[in-house]
């Protein structure tokens, strides 16, 4: 009688754990499943909240960034008058949004509108504050005219947001400002379902005017843990992670996932640069002396060898070579702490031999740096900064804040140093730049102790609407110069987009900019 | 009864009040700026013009008490706010993310009910024995380890090495499987320890000796202890309902499910004070019922209780 009970409540157990299994481990091969830790929220192309991966997605630009330059896209050629400020663009013919809509140049006139219609929130772009009129010339050809000649026009027509194109039968009272009725553009993909905070799924366009997508659909899951993202794609449960400085993944699982034979890894060319804040206008590190000091005590082969596992490169200024504008000769800094100990000598920064901290007229060599808190990574690279600084005398408090703290501290400019990341290409250098002369970024606030901090924020200015590319070059050329001669960021290293998947999922690779993804490219190897 | 129900009611009021006080206090202390919190939710660039436009489209240029009691009249019409981040009404996000909450804490109770009562019961009849002490074992074990670090545990033995459950999502009952037996563990133990412990203690009571004196059967008297034991369960489990569904928060964060921890974790983030103060009110009230429920619970149930009223 035992036993029968025994072998009963054994069926039992195995019906009950047949009856679990979960629809989602027969991963159908003709649908992909991304995880992100973030849902994909509002894709208003014309706003800010929504994820930039699945903007890029619905809605497409008028042209596009690629590493040989801009290139035609929704437009198929352009002109630009002899004084750089009329954009005449002559649109394809044979575009549709996915509600059927022709895509024309009403349809663009009535985007751009919407756009500037909220011309405050995208005050970070300047080609928003440069546009005068847009006008159609013929069902087919879009006028836009400029105040000044604004040489990053075209880059920043390509960026993901806000210069795309929505179905204008989304628009609420001819307007996106306030949000959108559907998400309907002429991308690769349509939305067609979305979960929030659980799951969107986007279908293949079957009309796309360019080459379709080689895969019918993409999940996209929303998974808020790291160790849940690791464990499902071990698993097989999705197939795909993509991101940039260890927002979903970081270098130590990223390393671990390389090794093992389940998963392939990929890691795209030096993208953005990773860098500390020294803020000019604090009490000791208003002295340039201090910097200087900075500049050469921090190890950064050590960071890239010991936290960052060899996967970056070391920085020696502020942009990498490769970055527009940015292949200047400037004097490299060393790792050399004998010339920071001299330097904080002579400055008067004496060793108190008792407390092991450099003092200065009763007043000890301590400084704060923050970071983002939920980022590990940053968090490792400030302890190894501390160690550093310790060995020549500074006492460096390391405080890691909660984002939004971290963000408000920026914009009060309370702090002498601060973890910094910039944009990537194609936000670098001409956005990132920009983003100096707004108080609420914390580059401004950096900035603010330095001497020519006035000439700097107009020298900006005076890049963003040079016409002549030599005289452009020259300017950043002094910007720069002058950035690494006042030592303002200690560069560190520049950073890669890493992406782990399926090793069945192929052409996985990057778009120019660090935020999209390119779904369209990818496909699964067929089953033998 | 009907005079004690009254004023516990009538003392909710108050109390109600107070945590209302506290939800809009707690949020205007912080440091950040509600309005730049508003427009940094939504990647607008802080400016000025910007910080002021949208003072005013929050209310935040009025006095704090004009906005409290704004506040309030709105909560009494049902109106929890808008979403900073997404312009939603705040209750829409809620009771779109409750169910699943609702649905991962009722498996849960469901666990803690069966197996706390059954194995606390078992503990107790066979006290001292080895399978009381394998248990005690379990439930010091289970008590000390941190939520994260089971729920992880399980996902990567069930979900990952046995490959039974999914790791993470919903899509169905079999998603509820993992989440639920992690939340419910730590209660599990706790409810075994009470019912153990409560029936010990009647053992060696008074009325259980004039009942064995009596004569009455074995079976008779383990329903008197187990009966006696009812009254702190409940209590017990009154205050843990709510705490239980606070604390859907991390699980919900490890298995990716939708629920109202993870909205309110995404508005703490990226403070979204409407939703952040919907939700701790939200959380008060259910504390408020729930201990409610318990006093009645005693005040009808429980002799003792009852003699002093």
């Amino acid at each position: 009688m035992k036993s029968i009970t025994k072998i009963l409540t054994f069926c039992l157990i195995l019906v009950f754990f047949s009856a679990c299994q979960s629809k989602e481990n027969s991963i159908k091969k003709d649908e992909l499943i991304y995880a992100s830790t973030k849902d994909i929220r509002d894709i208003n192309p014309h706003l800010y909240s929504g994820e930039m991966a699945a903007q890029n997605m619905v809605f497409e630009s008028l042209v596009i960034n690629t590493n040989d330059g801009i290139k035609p896209n929704l437009a198929k050629s352009w002109k630009i008058t002899n004084d750089g400020k009329t954009y005449i663009f002559k649109l394809r013919e044979d575009v549709k949004f996915s509600d059927g809509l022709v895509f024309d140049a009403n349809i663009v006139k009535k985007n751009f509108d919407a756009i500037l219609e909220n011309k405050a929130r995208h005050a970070w772009l300047e080609l928003v504050n440069q546009i005068k009129s847009t006008k159609v010339i013929d069902k087919f050809t879009f006028e836009l005219n400029l105040k000044n000649a604004y040489y990053p026009t075209l880059t920043e027509l390509a960026m993901t947001r806000p210069f795309r194109f929505i179905s204008t039968n989304c628009f609420k009272n001819d307007k996106t400002k306030d949000g959108v009725k559907c998400y309907v553009g002429t991308g690769a993909w349509i939305l067609k379902e979305h979960k929030k905070n659980d799951y969107a799924l986007f279908v293949k366009n079957e009309n796309y005017w360019k080459n379709k997508a080689k895969i019918e659909k993409i999940k996209w899951r929303v998974i808020p843990n790291h160790q849940s993202i690791l464990l499902s794609l071990q698993k097989g449960e999705i197939d795909l992670i993509f991101g940039s400085d260890g927002d979903m993944i970081n270098l130590d699982a990223f390393t671990m996932l390389e090794k093992s034979n389940k998963v392939k890894t990929e890691l795209s060319n030096p993208i953005a640069s990773r860098a500390i804040l020294i803020n000019t206008k604090r009490e000791i590190t208003k002295d340039l002396e201090v910097r200087k000091a900075l500049e050469h005590a921090i190890n950064k082969q050590a960071i890239i060898k010991g936290i960052l596992n060899n996967k970056e490169t070391v920085a020696n200024t502020l942009f990498s070579k490769t970055t527009p504008y940015c292949n200047i000769d400037l004097p490299v800094k060393t790792f050399d702490i004998s010339m920071s100990k001299k330097i904080l000598d002579n400055d008067g920064w004496l060793l108190n031999k008792s407390t092991n901290i450099r003092e200065k007229d009763g007043k000890q060599l301590v400084l704060k740096l923050y970071y983002n808190a939920n980022n590990a990574q940053e968090k490792t690279i400030s302890e190894y900064i501390q160690s550093n600084l310790k060995d020549i005398g500074i006492k460096l408090q390391i405080i890691g804040e909660e984002k939004q703290t971290f963000l408000d501290r920026q914009k009060s400019g309370d702090f002498d140093l601060q973890y910094s990341l910039s944009w990537g290409v194609p936000y670098d250098p001409q956005s990132f730049i920009s983003s100096w002369r707004i108080p609420a970024h914390g580059d401004y606030q950096a900035q603010l102790g330095l001497e020519r901090k006035a000439w700097l924020d107009k020298t900006i200015e005076d890049i963003l609407i040079q016409t002549d590319d030599l005289k452009r070059a020259k300017l950043y050329k002094d910007i720069f110069s002058y950035i690494h001669k006042e030592d303002v960021y200690i560069p560190i290293s520049y950073s890669r987009t890493k992406v782990v998947f399926n090793p069945k999922l192929k052409d996985v690779g990057f778009n120019l900019s660090q935020y999209e993804i390119p779904f369209e490219k990818m496909y699964f190897e067929k089953s033998k | 009864m009907s005079k004690f129900l009254l004023k516990k009611v009538l003392l909710i009021i108050p109390l109600l009040l107070g945590v209302t006080v506290i939800c809009f206090t707690l949020v205007n202390i912080n440091q950040s700026d509600p309005a730049e919190v508003s427009l940094r939710v939504n990647n607008i660039t802080v400016t000025k013009e910007a910080i002021e436009l949208t003072r005013k489209e929050l209310g935040l240029d009025k006095p704090l008490i004009n906005q409290y009691f704004s506040w309030l009249n709105n909560l009494i019409k049902g109106d929890f706010g808008i979403s900073y981040e997404n312009k939603k009404p705040v209750i829409d996000e809620l009771l779109e993310a409750f169910p699943i909450t609702l649905y991962l804490s009722l498996f849960s109770i469901f666990l803690i009910i069966v197996f706390g009562f059954i194995i606390g019961v078992l503990c107790a009849l066979y006290e001292n024995t080895l399978f009381d002490k394998i248990v005690r074992a379990l439930i010091f074990t289970t008590t000390a380890i941190p939520s994260f670090w089971l729920a992880l545990l399980l996902i990567y033995s069930f979900a990952y090495y046995y490959n039974i459950f999914p790791s993470n999502g919903f899509s169905g009952f079999s998603s509820l499987v993992l989440p639920s037996v992690t939340l419910a563990i730590t209660y599990i133990s706790t409810f075994v320890r009470i019912i153990r412990n409560s029936i010990i203690q009647t053992k060696n009571s008074l009325f259980m000796m004039y009942a064995k004196a009596r004569g009455i059967s074995k079976y008779a008297l383990i329903k008197h202890q187990v009966r006696n034991a009812i009254t702190p369960f409940i209590v017990a489990l009154n205050m843990s309902i709510p705490r239980l569904l606070a604390g859907t928060v991390i699980i919900e964060n490890i298995f990716a499910l939708p629920g109202l921890g993870r909205v309110c974790v995404h508005a703490i983030f990226v403070r979204d004070y409407p939703i952040i103060q919907s939700y701790v009110l939200f959380m008060a009230i259910l504390f408020i019922i729930f201990n409610l429920i318990a006093d009645i619970w005693v005040q009808k149930y429980d002799p003792r209780v009852k003699q002093f009223r």
